[in-house]
């Protein structure tokens, strides 16, 4: 246990000490206390933004401690939510057919990604391939799934639905309780808080020791005696169902997937969290996370055309003058003037 | 049925296909040869080479002027861009890959914002003609001229002017070239100018065969990617002269047996199955045979 509390303030993320901790679990009792204020409406859209968290968080894992880019996380957001669409829409009236459908996500987010990674990987490819390949690899399957409209393209009684997507995704559910509302704000909440303290606790053990050495130098890790390919993969595989948990849970809120969910726009988000709030730290992507989608959601529901170009501009903006991320900049200032 | 027309044309189409691919990631591969920098922008140079050829074509102008022009605009746009934001990127790839992006991301929008989301299209210049059951559009087999004069052109261009020789010196050996008096950051936003202004180029040659859009930049990213990915870095050329025939002669055929997206994902596999065999793309391979031969016969 003292092991455990010693990896989780471990020093591979911003924020140690009593201190941090303190005004942490004071963040996180609003957070809890939040949904008694507002309608179970402003709930569930609040839940859309920790929703997004856990991609960002493996963007975050690949990028700022593996050193390797991936553009098309989203495919893995995508396919994990049409995997889910397809079991749980399938299973429809079965209680256990939501959680065959997450497993059967995850699984899919495994296999494709382990194949993508196999190939990737141990042809010691340049670095700079890997974004290329992911970015094509996920505007391929938004093309794939456009063209899967039509009743011919169904699997069992749910249809893909081409461009329009997939809709009438049921709710996640326990036994008879479905999670909807206020308890799937809940839900989003405890996912994203189990995912921090895990991926804590990976990036400070000694297999985080590893891949942040692999990104530092990988000739040299190799030299070590460790197998780089094979870790890289591993990661790739994590970070891939990170993203992989992202899209259960958006199916699960919105009951609908459309194939530009893995288009090219949105496979600039995740980039563009990991980036601005800094990419190697977990609670800066949460931050980032969080007030970049209340950001574009809020500009882009008042009809503003120009969230693009104001999210664009602040990327552009922050790796020219913050090529570490806002956040972590910011933070890194505070501790100083201490 | 006769099989000779069906050779011709099986011939056009793998050399239009590979026009289409070349014009795509020409401007791509020259900077990332030259400079190490991967240009996401290159989708949206290549919209505003279309925009600018759209805009002077029905503002009057002959539609070869609106090319040319086109070409400048664009390439004075990528300089800009390159003196203001690109060069704090050198030597950062992952940097530039995601700075790159937020441009294209400005670019994209701005138009759509600027220009609104329809533009009149240009018509195909020249006709057709038949051979056996086959027709023929003059203007790809234009294109595909265009295309080798282009390559004739830039291989002038590296191989005996002075900014030729002098990009290939940076690109070797900066510091050496430094040295020897080259400056190198005028080299850089030289060459980044150019391959920005043969996006443009591109995208207006190839905007008569499309509807022109603002995030028209998008359906190049796939294509022009998996060409600079198979054909590699080492050597401009021979990369993507290489890897536009090979990707257009898998194209065709998958393509053409299959459907058009079974023809785009056949592109994707041959790009793992290459850069698995040859993990620097066939330019690194094709000069290392090159130079192993030149030393034999010595």
């Amino acid at each position: 246990m003292k092991h455990l509390l010693n990896l989780i303030d471990g020093d591979k993320d911003i924020g140690r000490g009593n201190k941090f901790w303190a005004g942490f679990f004071l963040v996180l009792i609003c957070f809890f206390l939040y949904p008694t204020f507002v309608s179970s409406f402003r709930a569930s859209n609040t839940a859309f933004y920790l929703l997004n968290i856990p991609m960002g968080f493996g963007l975050c894992l690949i990028w700022g401690y593996c050193g390797i880019l991936s553009f098309g996380h989203v495919a893995y957001y995508g396919l994990a939510g049409y995997a889910y669409g397809i079991i749980a829409g399938n299973l429809l009236g079965n209680s256990w057919g939501p959680i065959l459908g997450v497993l059967g996500g995850l699984v899919v987010c495994t296999i494709i990604s382990g194949i993508f990674g196999y190939f990737v990987f141990y042809s010691r490819i340049q670095k700079w391939i890997i974004p290329i390949l992911t970015l094509v690899f996920t505007l391929l399957l938004e093309t794939f799934f456009v063209q899967t409209s039509g009743y011919q393209w169904r699997v069992g009684r749910v249809l893909l639905g081409g461009f329009n997507g997939m809709t009438n995704i049921p709710f996640f559910q326990i036994g008879t309780f479905e999670f909807e509302g206020y308890s799937f704000y809940y839900y989003c909440l405890v996912i994203v808080l189990v995912l921090f303290f895990g991926l804590r606790i990976l990036v400070n053990s000694k297999f985080g020791q590893i891949v942040i050495g692999i990104r530092e130098d990988e000739l040299r890790t190799e030299m070590l005696g460790y197998d780089i390919r094979f870790l890289q993969c591993v990661t790739f595989i994590i970070s891939a169902n990170l993203a992989g948990i992202s899209g259960l849970l958006y199916v699960q809120w919105g009951n609908y997937i459309t194939p530009s969910q893995m288009g090219i726009l949105q496979a600039a988000l995740p980039v563009i969290w990991c980036a601005v709030g800094g990419r190697n730290s977990f609670i800066a992507v949460i931050f980032a996370t969080i007030v970049l989608n209340w950001l574009s959601f809020t500009l882009s529901s008042q009809g503003n055309q120009y969230a693009l170009v104001i999210i664009g501009t602040l990327l552009v903006i922050t790796m020219v003058f913050f090529p570490r991320g806002i956040v972590v900049m910011i933070f890194e200032k505070m501790q100083k003037i201490r | 049925m006769d099989i000779g027309p069906l050779i011709i044309s099986l011939i056009y189409q793998l050399f239009a296909n590979a026009a289409f691919l070349f014009l795509a990631a020409l401007g791509l591969i020259i900077i990332l040869g030259m400079m190490n920098i991967i240009n996401l922008a290159h989708g949206e140079f290549m919209m505003m080479g279309a925009y600018v050829a759209t805009i002077t074509y029905h503002a009057g102008v002959p539609f070869v002027i609106s090319v040319i022009l086109s070409f400048i605009v664009v390439a004075i746009i990528g300089g800009i861009f390159e003196l203001l934001i690109i060069r704090r990127f050198y030597g950062e790839e992952l940097g530039a890959l995601v700075v790159t992006w937020g441009i294209s991301l400005v670019l994209g929008q701005g138009t759509l914002l600027l220009f609104g989301p329809f533009m009149p299209s240009i018509k195909i210049p020249g006709g057709s003609y038949k051979f056996g059951v086959f027709s023929y559009s003059e203007y790809w087999l234009i294109l595909i001229g265009v295309c080798i004069l282009l390559i004739v052109l830039l291989w002038w261009v590296y191989s005996f002017t002075n900014y030729g020789l002098q990009a290939k010196a940076t690109m070797q050996n900066s510091d050496m070239a430094k040295c020897l008096g080259v400056s190198t950051k005028k080299i850089y936003t030289i060459t980044f100018s150019i391959g920005a202004g043969l996006a443009g180029l591109g995208g207006a040659l190839l905007s008569p065969t499309m509807t022109i859009a603002p995030f028209m930049g998008q359906q190049f990213v796939a294509p022009a990617f998996i060409t600079v990915v198979v054909g590699g870095a080492t050597n401009v050329i021979y990369g993507a002269v290489g890897s536009s025939l090979i990707l257009s002669a898998v194209k065709t055929n998958i393509g053409m047996a299959f459907g058009a997206f079974f023809g785009t994902v056949a592109l994707l596999l041959t790009a793992l199955i290459v850069i698995r065999i040859m993990p620097n793309g066939i330019s690194a391979t094709f000069q290392r045979y090159i130079d192993k031969k030149s030393l034999s016969t010595k």
